[in-house]
């Protein structure tokens, strides 16, 4: 059976992990510590992509970067493509999950104490310091379930994927579109198969994860 | 601090080059119509051994196919299930005008799942209070469930089936619903409809408008006249036996 498909949606779902916590977790941090014009707005947008059905954000996105899209344009002007390759995929797994992130780390962030981030202000701490010090160390059971769910998201992507990476077999053909494609043409053992291997890898990250969990930050 | 090594681990894993594939392979990339999978699957690798070419077969909606070569989507040759998608492509300038080609006529059937029982023979057949769901292809956007519901109104049953028709996505998503008896009739194209668990009836071709299906290269195809050569082989000596064992019925002989 060609594995192809499984090492490309591992390394699409790491890379969209690895973008959604860099750019999800200080959104996260906006959202719950500071107060500004459009913050509301902001939380709104945030959401949008768990609204709108992923086929019908697959065609935005693929208006927007595609060839004839004005980022797609911009894009081409410097060489480059972006639309049906491997990074329209991670792209397309990041806007499917990013508000997962964004969601439980922002809530995470919610419940630590405020009190604590004062004292230590009082002592002298910069904000960058308070972060890394306190805010995070006491929110991260939070930004690792985020983790969890984005992975897992990203993993599972789909309707997106579809649309602006193209089901394209040896190239940007995912796990997911992989299986669909199997059950498309009747190749159920297959399909199961792949499916099987889907699910082991997600059983053995949560385990992995469950056992991290319980180390301190 | 253990989180921030852990993501630029995994950062790093990410950017490993290996998995990922860097450059293409010489190949043609077709984009066809779900109702063509049983066919095409068996004719790719003839056309293969024929010129030596590595063919890439993708499968899926011809809507979303005509968004994605609009958009620079990276295929060859456009296989559609409808001639108009390729004629507004042409207009569009995605496609090549010359190398528009007419490669099948689609037939339709009446399909009951085997698991519900006796084989309905007319679309009359349908109003049997047993019969709880009618599974057909989106008459919105699939031309096989435009044809389907072109035929069931001259059935004069359109109106009385309405409460119980469900729409499948394409038609092969049309042919699971029936085939999981998770609808217990519907109507499928011929070239999806032999599987073992459905019987299947023809519904008359005059029953609905042609279902003429065409196929062009698109514009940007580095490689246009290997994609020519498919849509000829397809049309061809060793393509037409095998379309016409999978239902299609081939130019020339609607």
């Amino acid at each position: 059976m060609d594995l192809f498909p499984l090492w490309l949606s591992l390394r699409v779902s790491l890379s969209a992990t690895a973008l959604t916590l860099l750019a999800g977790v200080p959104i996260a941090w906006l959202l719950a510590r500071r107060r500004f014009p459009g913050r509301n707005l902001l939380e709104a947008v945030v959401v949008l992509p768990l609204v709108l059905p992923p086929t019908v954000l697959g065609y935005y996105l693929l208006v927007l970067i595609g060839r004839r899209g004005p980022l797609g344009q911009a894009l081409a002007s410097v060489g480059l493509e972006l639309a049906f390759t491997w990074g329209a995929a991670v792209l397309a797994a990041v806007v499917g999950s990013i508000a997962l992130v964004i969601k439980s780390v922002q809530a995470g962030f919610e419940t630590v104490d405020v009190q604590l981030e004062q004292a230590a202000r009082t002592l002298g701490r910069s904000e960058w310091s308070v972060f890394w010090s306190v805010t995070l160390p006491l929110a991260w059971r939070s930004v690792l379930a985020g983790t969890v769910l984005a992975f897992c998201r990203a993993l599972g992507e789909f309707g997106i994927t579809l649309m602006v990476a193209g089901n394209i077999p040896g190239r940007t053909q995912t796990l997911p579109l992989a299986i669909y494609d199997r059950v498309q043409a009747n190749l159920m053992d297959e399909a199961n198969a792949l499916a099987l291997v889907a699910v082991g890898i997600v059983v053995v990250l949560l385990f992995g994860l469950s056992r991290l969990a319980r180390l301190r930050y | 601090m253990r989180i921030v090594p852990l993501v630029l681990a995994f950062a790093w894993l990410a950017l490993q080059p290996g998995a990922a594939p860097a450059a293409d392979p010489p190949s043609l990339t077709v984009f066809a119509a779900a109702d063509l999978t049983f066919a095409f699957r068996e004719l790719a690798p003839r056309f293969e051994k024929a010129t030596g070419a590595r063919v890439t077969l993708v499968f899926g909606s011809t809507g979303n196919f005509a968004h994605q070569i609009r958009q620079g989507g990276p295929a060859d040759v456009f296989f559609a299930a409808d001639q108009s998608f390729i004629d507004a492509l042409i207009v569009d300038g995605a496609l090549l005008r010359e190398t528009r080609t007419l490669y099948a006529q689609g037939r339709i059937v009446l399909a009951t799942a085997r698991a519900f029982g006796p084989k309905l023979i007319d679309l009359r057949g349908l109003l049997d209070a047993r019969v709880r769901h009618v599974a057909i292809a989106n008459p919105l956007h699939a031309p096989y469930g435009r044809a389907a519901e072109q035929a069931l109104r001259a059935a004069g049953v359109w109106d009385a089936l309405r409460p119980k028709l469900v729409f499948g996505e394409n038609i092969r998503h049309t042919l699971q619903i029936v085939q999981t008896g998770a609808a217990e009739a519907g109507i499928v194209a011929l070239s999806v409809a032999d599987v073992p668990e459905i019987d299947w009836v023809r519904i008359d071709a005059s029953a609905h408008a042609p279902l003429d299906q065409a196929a062009a290269v698109v514009r940007r195809s580095p490689r246009p006249e290997l994609g020519l050569a498919f849509i000829q082989f397809v049309n061809g000596a060793e393509g037409r036996p095998i379309m016409k064992r999978f239902g299609f019925m081939p130019p020339g002989e609607f």
